[in-house]
């Protein structure tokens, strides 16, 4: 699977829920090895496409493929991680147990270790989930996404909640990964973290507004700030 | 204590339930779901126990009792013969029947006393007494004509017996309901916490297969219900002595089919909640009926015709009859009639198995 150029290729997906419309035919790649920023207010359609990359959002129109693979494929998902935007963990387990299970359903427990102290937690394994800070959960939800060492790694806001130190180790083992040779696709609200991405799509009313590295983004707006940036570009395509 | 705070919370509970518009219709549509089903059971105009009339009475008063009988409106009684009425009695046709021996009409004027042989069926207590007080009724004509006289009947039970206590004919079919009830109940309320708290979106974005899922469900709750279907029988049996005849083995099979439905049912149901609140509503409506109408509490042959066509579809029904027919006739598997009770638990059983893993399918896609 490592051969396939690109990690993610969405092409022109069009979903909607009812009469609102999701995704309004969003296209975008991720390379292999690369960290890709999603950026974009809520509601924006980030979620909804982050799904669609696991299956769990059948397109209307276009098409998904991830690893190689044309979604939805069942098979290909043992090397994706998923971490929702809420902590999805089961409360009566601990730490430990719950990161073994999903390692486990992936069909991969060796890297339980790896995974919890990758996000500060093999102290507090034998903790009960229910009995964990809200930032501990999150780590917790993380360490559970990435416990098979997957090729793709999804984060929907993986860092809510979590204190600015802890922000900064985490987004150092991102890199990390991404060196080692993991695509990570990363969606978040906060420009700071936007600007460790290596390219970033902004996407706002279920289309893509932009896309390319933090630099690319700021000289198409002609400004200085990736702030400044998003909010001229919103103003330039109305929805 | 502030009227316009109080205010606020009551007026913010109205609020939300004019939302749930199905609690609402639950809340209101429920009592008269129940009581009216209760209603026509009990004043449908069921059929009534039949029974046979054995006359072997050389004088005339079996047959004056006889017609007394037949024209009586609390059982339904028709005239055959000896080996007739006990050959229905065993396949269950009739409830019992009255034997008035050949001497009937002399013993009753030489020794003023009156006794019939009432043969019973026995496993159902309702049918039992009714029979009894028909025959005892009936002889009230009789009574007034020779004057002075005692009713001694001699009853014989086929199943079960004098000794028998409401605990010996309820035990059996609640042993079943127990399980099969707390067994749903936990089952759809723990795969509506997997659907809330967003660990069934992390399991549908993995490589797990719906079928996989559910069997894995299946497996962990069978293990837990089948704990629990040994310690209610156990406990039935060496605490309670409830009476049995029957094989121990079989009841527990019964049970453990009624188990593995009753998570399977609770797999299928949950896929239609979407809270846990509105699992726990399902007892209204899917237990409740099936308690009333499975042969519990009211034989299905009194049943009006109608609610005994419903409840000859009902998964409990055949469940209960299996029981008592294992616990109280000593059934084994050659019989028929257990044939037939295993083998509709058994449908069921998979029918909502497949239901279970068809409807997570469709859920997802």
């Amino acid at each position: 699977m490592a051969t396939e150029a690109y990690a993610v290729d969405v092409d022109d997906v069009v979903k909607r829920f009812g009469k609102q419309i999701a995704l309004d035919g969003v296209s975008l790649r991720v390379r292999r090895g690369e960290v890709y920023g999603l950026l974009g207010p809520n509601g924006a359609g980030k979620t909804t496409l982050i799904r669609s990359l696991v299956g769990l959002v059948a397109p209307e129109k276009g098409t998904v493929t991830v690893l190689g693979r044309r979604m939805p494929q069942l098979a290909v998902l043992a090397h994706v991680g998923y971490m929702t935007q809420q902590a999805a963990l089961y409360p009566d387990l601990s730490a430990e147990e719950n990161v073994h299970f999903f390692g486990a359903i992936n069909g991969r427990v060796d890297g339980v270790r790896e995974a919890l102290e990758f996000v500060d937690l093999w102290d507090r394994r034998k903790s009960v989930v229910s009995t964990l800070s809200g930032g501990m959960r999150t780590r917790c939800s993380l360490a559970c996404a990435l416990v098979h060492k997957p090729d793709l790694l999804l984060l929907d806001e993986p860092t809510v909640g979590v204190d600015p130190q802890l922000r900064v180790q985490l987004w150092d083992g991102f890199r990390k990964m991404a060196a080692g040779g993991t695509s990570i696709v990363v969606s978040s609200h906060v420009m700071d973290e936007a600007e460790r991405c290596d390219r970033l799509g902004l996407i706002r009313f279920g289309k893509l507004l932009a896309e390319g590295t933090v630099a690319e983004i700021k000289a198409k707006a002609g400004v200085d700030r990736l702030e400044d940036a998003f909010l001229k570009l919103s103003e330039a395509s109305p929805a | 204590m502030s009227a316009s705070r109080v205010r606020a919370i009551t007026q913010r509970l109205l609020h939300q339930f004019r939302r749930d518009r199905r609690t609402l219709a639950l809340l209101f549509g429920a009592p008269l779901i129940i009581l009216g089903l209760l209603g026509y059971l009990l004043r449908g105009g069921g059929d009534v126990p039949k029974m046979g009339l054995v006359n072997l009475d050389l004088g005339g008063n079996g047959g004056l009792v006889a017609s007394t009988l037949e024209r009586s409106k609390t059982v339904s009684a028709s005239r055959m013969s000896a080996a007739d009425a006990a050959a229905k009695l065993r396949t269950g046709d009739i409830a019992g029947y009255v034997v008035f021996p050949p001497d009937f009409s002399t013993v009753a004027f030489q020794s003023h006393s009156i006794a019939p042989e009432i043969h019973l069926e026995g496993s159902q207590p309702g049918l039992s007494q009714s029979i009894v007080q028909a025959v005892s009724q009936s002889f009230v004509t009789l009574a007034g004509r020779v004057g002075g006289i005692q009713f001694a009947p001699r009853i014989t039970f086929l199943y079960g017996g004098s000794s028998f206590d409401t605990l010996d004919y309820f035990g059996a079919a609640f042993i079943g309901l127990v399980v099969f009830f707390l067994v749903f109940v936990i089952t759809a309320v723990a795969f509506l916490r997997e659907r809330g708290q967003g660990t069934l979106e992390r399991l549908m974005a993995s490589p797990l297969r719906r079928a996989e899922i559910v069997l894995g469900y299946m497996l962990g709750f069978t293990v837990l219900a089948l704990v629990q279907s040994a310690e209610v029988l156990a406990f039935s049996l060496l605490v309670l002595h409830v009476h049995n005849v029957g094989n121990v083995a079989l009841i527990f099979l019964l049970e453990a089919l009624m188990a593995i439905a009753a998570v399977n049912l609770g797999i299928f149901l949950s896929m239609f909640a979407r809270t846990e609140f509105q699992a726990v509503q399902f007892i209204p409506l899917v237990i409740v009926p099936q308690v009333l109408l499975a042969g519990i509490i009211f034989p299905i042959s009194t049943e009006p015709g109608p609610l005994q066509a419903l409840s000859r579809v009902l998964p409990l029904t055949y469940a209960v009859e299996g029981l008592r027919n294992i616990m109280i006739k000593g059934a084994d598997l050659t019989w028929s009639s257990l044939q037939l009770d295993v083998g509709v638990v058994l449908g069921f059983c998979i029918l909502v198995i497949l239901a279970g893993a068809m409807t997570l399918r469709r859920r997802i896609a």
